[in-house]
């Protein structure tokens, strides 16, 4: 085995989807019905990740992301190419594949409901034979990077959004693995809980050198993370290359936007590296009263959007 | 087998069920009503029928049976094909199908824990009550511990009972209806709502050769010494009906998961 954590080659993958009619009695129809249609969706994607790497995997709704995050942990079997991580065939030795990966998928908790946190860690410690050794390290790096002190002993129902998905992250990371899975873990989150979170994560992956696959819709996420992304886009690798790249093409793009004293928003695309935002406010500010003023990072639709157009490739 | 594994799942499911004490509250009541109208309905039918002892047993005997069988029922009862119907809507059975062990050990040892505190909570609460009130007619013997053991593979029968309707379910995408007829055919064949004793002569024949009657009539035939279960060759043969239950349902449930798991697409995402 050499320096490589997944290595997918030619990856298929299709869904057979029953073509549903309309109302009653399409619905009836449906009960007899062989009218199957064939969804791609992902198409011949090739992807190499070394271990310790940690890249994002962008692309629009239904681009295929966890379709293919699925392939990887081994839950789904390819419809055709080849797949291997950490040496194994996913889905042919799942098990195997289970004690060395962590997974978190936004929105859904692999935590015990009612207990406290601290309660589904130890269950997490053995089920994965961790050493209380190095159960007892991780929890110490786990303080050492966030305030674990104020969850640990919650019950799980009774936590915020942010504060759950801060744990199955920790849970995620518990038994050290080598290759960890986030498929949108910040959905949902304010600013300050998507900070911490970044931080966690860029700790975690810098002190166990943990490979991570983080897809998100939120480039901020990308931006704090990510040296490398992939993008794909109606199951096709349309985009693999380092961020630095990517932003030399169309440089840091933020959206500005003002609201002016007729109540109506000005919309400006600004590119940071060539124009300075303050300039821009105080132009405007010279020749209208500006009310409110609000910065967006551009989305990875957008990114996207101008890959298509041809800015980058 | 890693006990670690297996004792962890089961503590955690210890914990979690103790969470919900007043379940077992609401399980002792709902009991409580139920067996007052199994006592009205089979105190009519003895009176109906004329004589005391029907089908060889006496009031007392169906009585204490019922009660028994009630109380086997809420702690062996299990909740797989709904729970795994809810998980497969949801998308949330791909994080337990990521778990380093079968998915089928990890469901089992889910529920061990749950299987433990309804156990002391509310079987050995309805024993001792029975016990007493009865003064003596449950002979306290080695029959406790062979009953032990006939519970023990009762359960492992209807986890597996259980797993295999989950598994159809994920071909059909519907569970309500299913999983009523499952526990109709459950219950009426197992001698849960009514002692085999009282089946009509060909049907009873049938019904002693599935593996519903295993579940809940083989443990207390054995507990109250029933069926021929006081001998030796009654109780192996009791015994050995169970064990080749065990282990045909074992493997079957294991292929037929084995081969449905790869066709779950996994929802969601
Ligand atoms: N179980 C399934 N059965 C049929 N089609 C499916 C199934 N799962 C996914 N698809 C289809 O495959 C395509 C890719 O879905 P996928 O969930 O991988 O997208 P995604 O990139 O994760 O999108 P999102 O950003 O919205 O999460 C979509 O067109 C979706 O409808
Ligand atoms: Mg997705």
């Amino acid at each position: 085995m050499g320096n490589e954590a997944i290595v997918m080659k030619d990856l298929c993958k299709d869904f057979k989807v029953l073509n549903r009619h309309e109302g009653l009695k399409g619905s009836i129809r449906d009960l007899f019905s062989r009218d199957y249609k064939t969804v791609s969706a992902v198409r011949n994607v090739d992807l190499t990740v070394n271990k310790g790497e940690m890249i994002g995997y962008l692309g629009p709704n239904g681009a295929g992301k966890s379709t293919t995050i699925k392939m990887m942990t081994g839950v789904l079997e390819p419809t055709s190419g080849e797949i291997l991580v950490n040496g194994v065939v996913p889905y042919i030795n799942r098990k195997k594949n289970c004690e060395n990966i962590g997974v978190v998928f936004g929105q859904r908790s692999q935590l015990w409901w009612s207990l406290p946190l601290i309660e589904s860690f130890k269950l997490l410690r053995d089920i994965y034979m961790v050493s209380e050794k190095d159960y007892q390290d991780m929890l110490e790096l786990y303080r050492s990077l966030v305030d674990i002190e104020p969850i640990l002993h919650k019950p799980v129902r009774q936590m915020s959004l942010g504060q759950r998905t801060l744990s199955d992250i920790l849970a995620a990371f518990l038994h050290n693995p080598d290759i960890v899975f986030l498929d949108e873990p910040t959905i949902g989150l304010d600013v300050s809980m998507k900070a911490k979170i970044r931080s966690l994560i860029a700790g975690l992956n810098e002190q166990k050198n943990t490979t991570v696959i983080l897809t998100t819709h939120d480039m901020g996420d990308v931006d704090a993370l990510c040296k490398r992304i992939v993008i794909i886009d109606k199951g096709q690798k349309i985009y693999d290359n380092d961020i630095e790249h990517l932003k030399s093409y169309f440089g840091s793009y933020r959206t500005l936007r003002l609201k002016l004293d007729d109540d109506t928003w000005e919309e400006t695309l600004i590119d940071e590296s060539k124009t300075d935002i303050m300039e821009v406010i105080n132009r405007a500010d010279r020749q209208k009263k500006i009310r409110d003023i609000e910065l967006i990072e551009i989305s990875t639709e957008e990114v996207i959007k101008k890959i298509y157009e041809g800015e980058a490739s | 087998m890693t006990p670690r594994k297996l004792i962890a799942l089961t503590r955690a499911g210890i914990m979690e069920s103790l969470q919900f004490r007043l379940g077992t509250f609401v399980t002792l009541f709902a009991n409580l009503i139920y067996l007052v109208l199994v006592y009205y309905l089979w105190k009519a039918i003895y009176a109906s029928s004329g004589t005391d002892v029907v089908n060889g047993m006496t009031f007392n005997d169906t009585m204490i049976y019922l009660i028994l069988a009630t109380a086997l029922f809420n702690f062996l009862e299990m909740f797989i094909v709904w729970d795994m119907s809810r998980s497969i809507q949801s998308g949330k059975i791909i994080l337990d199908l990521l778990k380093p062990m079968t998915f089928r050990k990890y469901t089992f040892w889910s529920y061990s824990g749950s299987h433990v505190v309804s156990f002391v909570l509310t079987f050995i609460p309805t024993f001792v009550v029975v016990m007493i009130v009865t003064k003596g007619a449950i002979h306290m013997g080695l029959n406790l511990l062979w009953f032990a053991i006939a519970t023990v593979l009762a359960l492992i029968i209807n986890f597996n009972i259980e797993m295999i309707v989950a598994t159809i379910c994920l071909y059909t995408e519907s569970t309500w209806g299913i999983n009523i007829v499952k526990e109709t055919i459950v219950l009426l064949l197992s001698g849960a709502s009514i002692p085999l004793a009282f089946f009509p002569d060909k049907l009873g024949t049938v019904v002693r050769y599935l593996p519903f009657r295993a579940v809940y009539d083989t443990p207390l035939s054995i507990l109250l010494e029933k069926n021929g279960s006081d001998t030796i060759s009654g109780l192996l043969s009791l015994f050995g009906m169970q064990l080749i239950w065990v282990v045909v349902l074992t493997i079957a449930g294991t292929l037929f998961w084995n081969h449905s798991v790869r066709k779950i697409t996994v929802n969601g995402g």
